[in-house]
């Protein structure tokens, strides 16, 4: 019904490779734009901080990592590494004067070439080994942080982040801090989302599904493979150091643990390979769930004046969303990105079902 | 009938909106704390101590008549969980926040800074916290981790004597930030009083330690100071019985408490050493006016078996100093507490010792750690018995560590 394909009319190849098609889709994603624009005036600040903000630059973070995953086919365990080679570069770049834009790129470019130089030995490997040695990258990534104190910043293992100023804008607002995570989001889901349209996502995806076929018909898969885990790993970068300066003001080693690298995972495996709004929903289940899920919970129990132990208490929320996780793996493996198609799907066709095949 | 049931709908309702009205404003104070993840051994027993605490100072009038309230939200250790925690918090209203977790409290620090809330970190996140000039809001209640391995190395000085040439010092820690934080300060009192230190670190999550303890076996070390946690005191004491070395040796940090010396055996455990920031067991007085006016009238918050546990004194002792802050405000500044009031308050405090729970604190405007006293306590198979009076040794050094870590803060935050 909202979906309405009726008098769509191809007449150039330009309107049939448009990104969205479908009228009631291009009014869905201005709308969700212009929402997103307006954010600072109509969102609480607790919500704009420290749902909103965190929310977009990991799913930028996670778009990141689906390109390798969901595009590519290549496990990543050591993400979060990735991420926190960009956001000590930025940090460490910034605090000796670097201008913040040029911070940033620097972000990327180191990311990239330890990503890259790292995805040269790993990719002699694939599948299980080839996760194994990515997880390799994150334990090796934590221990140099570690025990390099010019890193970690000394004893205390905390640098702060100065105050930077982006094209002559100061970073220092709530509402310019979310602009600059917004601006970097959008940014990196038009990248993804032209990427399916372009040669380099296609030999993406013919690698993925089978690399030797792909080697036959012409696709280099080590070197798409490796262009794979390079551009993965500048929006890792990037994403890392603007979580930094934006989100958290002081960059310390347990932001960018093993922990974060799973969790990352989980992020594109629940929202579903290969898929960028799945990367939206998926962040938000992992993210901001857990969160909301225990102030829900506390709040009924507050309202129902239930005298529940606060051990007992606290655990519930992760029991709750532990059956969750399960729940829609069990019913849609392909995350939440397929329940997002098939509602999608179910729309387009209705009222008149039947004509599905 | 419809007039009675209008008339007692009507008394509920109008009892409803008057029972705020009644009371005076309550304080809140705001607790984001890791009840699931690796806090989880200590803060349970945290919460319980703070509530029954504000239980105590509400049943006698609250603080210059205002209640006291703690809110409280679970973060899981993790940053982020963290920030939105504390976003809740200050939008609740909160004057002082409390995080019991190190990345959480680092997490913090840029946004407390700048938005001016008390926040306290008793032995936890940045040592050099104390430095009151540089972080204005922050209060690391009791001493810092520098202080702690300077106490100890005193303790050793005056074991052996009043010198230490020759002496074999062990370090004993858990190879992450929280145990290589002494080394620093232990590597300057190994220049001045000419000790032999051996370091030796051991990995996370820390039940292998055998390497370390091997090391030890053949450097034979006059003491041992270790720096762990929870399931590292059982391991280390297991260690220490196989590879023969005395319990008596080891002096440990504040985090010790009885499930761990449970877990290690009371025989064992006879001789072990720690330093106290506060005093364990529930001889202090402010635990046994707990006993009678909270958990005697049936309002405790927990077990009352918990009460003397370590943790529990811990909760205390975060709070009662803070509380002690917030009466000082009120008498000289006037209500309502804003958190610049609490933290003026806090730093007017002279020689309190919460009951006897603490070393005489002395807060001001340069030192919001009070004093850093400390005093080594021996476990003696039943119970922890003092070694030592609270004192700070070696405050010189301390400071010195902590300024330059401070203006390291400093330089890049101006």
């Amino acid at each position: 019904m909202f979906y309405l394909q009726s008098g769509i009319s191809h007449s150039s190849y330009g309107v049939e490779r448009q990104l969205f098609p479908i009228p009631f889709e291009r009014w869905q994603v201005g709308i969700l734009l212009a929402l997103a624009i307006a954010a600072p005036l109509l969102m609480s600040p607790i919500y704009l901080k420290s749902y909103m903000l965190p929310w977009l630059i990991w799913t930028a973070a996670a778009l990141g990592l689906n390109l390798i995953i969901g595009w590519a086919g290549q496990f990543h365990f050591g993400y979060a590494a990735v991420m926190a080679i960009g956001a000590y570069s930025a940090t460490h770049a910034a605090r000796h004067g670097v201008p913040f834009e040029i911070a940033l790129v620097l972000a990327g470019a180191t990311a990239t070439v330890i990503g890259s130089v790292f995805a040269i030995t790993a990719l002699r490997v694939r599948g299980l080994y080839l996760a194994l040695s990515t997880l390799a990258l994150q334990f090796v990534i934590d221990w140099v942080i570690h025990k390099v104190p010019a890193i970690s910043g000394g004893t205390q293992a905390t640098l702060q982040a100065p105050s930077v100023h982006l094209l002559g804008i100061p970073i220092a607002s709530d509402a310019s801090k979310y602009y600059t995570a917004l601006v970097w989001c959008v940014l990196v889901t038009m990248f993804m989302l032209n990427l399916r349209r372009t040669g380099l996502g296609r030999a993406l995806v013919a690698v993925r599904e089978k690399d030797f076929a792909a080697a036959v018909i012409g696709v280099n898969s080590f070197y798409y493979k490796l262009v794979a885990f390079a551009t993965s790993s500048f929006i890792g970068g990037v994403s890392g150091a603007i979580l930094v300066f934006t989100f958290y003001g002081a960059v310390t080693p347990e932001q960018f643990t093993t922990n974060v690298s799973i969790q990352a995972l989980a992020m594109v495996i629940i929202g579903g390979l290969g898929s960028v709004i799945g990367s939206y929903l998926g962040v938000a289940f992992i993210l901001l769930l857990p969160g909301l899920i225990a102030t829900a919970i506390y709040a009924l129990a507050t309202k129902l004046d239930l005298n529940v132990g606060i051990e007992l208490l606290a655990h519930i929320p992760g029991l709750l969303y532990g059956i969750l996780i399960i729940a829609f793996l069990l019913f849609e493996p392909s995350g939440l990105a397929k329940i997002y198609t098939n509602f999608r799907n179910y729309l387009m066709f209705w009222p008149f079902g039947y004509s599905r095949k | 009938m419809f007039q009675r049931l209008k008339k007692a709908l009507g008394i509920a309702a109008i009892s409803l909106v008057a029972q705020p009205l009644l009371a005076a404003e309550p304080i809140k104070f705001g607790l984001c704390y890791d009840l699931t993840k690796i806090y989880s051994f200590a803060a349970p027993q945290l919460v319980q101590a703070e509530r029954d605490l504000a239980a105590l100072v509400n049943s006698q009038g609250g603080i210059e008549g205002h209640p006291v309230e703690f809110l409280l939200q679970e973060h899981g250790n993790e940053p982020q969980r963290g920030i939105e925690c504390y976003e809740r918090m200050k939008a609740a209203g909160v004057v002082a926040v409390d995080t019991l977790s190190s990345p959480v409290s680092r997490a913090l620090l840029p946004r407390v800074m700048k938005d001016g809330i008390v926040m306290t970190q008793p032995m936890v996140g940045r040592s050099d916290t104390v430095d009151g000039e540089v972080f204005k809001w922050v209060f690391p209640i009791g001493a810092t981790y520098w202080g702690m391995a300077a106490n100890a190395v005193q303790y050793a000085k005056s074991q052996s004597g009043g010198s230490l040439k020759g002496k074999r010092i062990a370090f004993l820690y858990i190879d992450y930030p929280f145990g290589q934080e002494p080394i620093g300060i232990l590597k300057e009192l190994q220049k001045r009083e000419g000790f032999d230190l051996g370091l030796y670190p051991y990995p996370l999550p820390g039940n292998d330690q055998s390497s370390a303890w091997s090391q030890m076996r053949r450097a034979q070390p006059d003491y041992i100071i270790h720096w762990g946690t929870a399931v590292m005191q059982v391991v280390a004491a297991k260690e220490a019985q196989r590879n023969g070395i005395s319990m008596s040796k080891i002096i440990t940090t504040p985090w010790i408490n009885d499930v761990d010396i449970a877990n290690i055996g009371p025989d064992l455990a006879k001789g072990l050493k720690k330093v106290a920031v506060f005093a364990s067991g529930s001889y202090v007085p402010l635990l046994r006016k707990i006993k009678t006016e909270v958990y005697g009238k049936d309002k405790g918050n927990g077990d009352i078996k918990w009460l003397g546990d370590k943790y529990y004194n811990l909760g205390l002792a975060s709070f009662a100093p803070v509380f002690e802050g917030a009466r000082l405000a009120l008498k000289n500044y006037g209500a309502p507490l804003t958190a610049d009031k609490l933290r003026k308050g806090m730093e007017s405090i002279r020689d309190f010792n919460a009951d006897g729970l603490m070393a005489p604190l002395v807060f001001s405007e340069k030192d919001h750690g009070g004093g850093g006293k400390t005093r080594i306590e021996m476990y003696d198979g039943k119970a922890w018995v003092p070694q030592t009076d609270w004192a700070a040794a070696y405050d010189d050094l301390v400071w010195q560590a902590v300024k330059a870590s401070s203006a390291e803060y400093l330089k890049t935050n101006k």
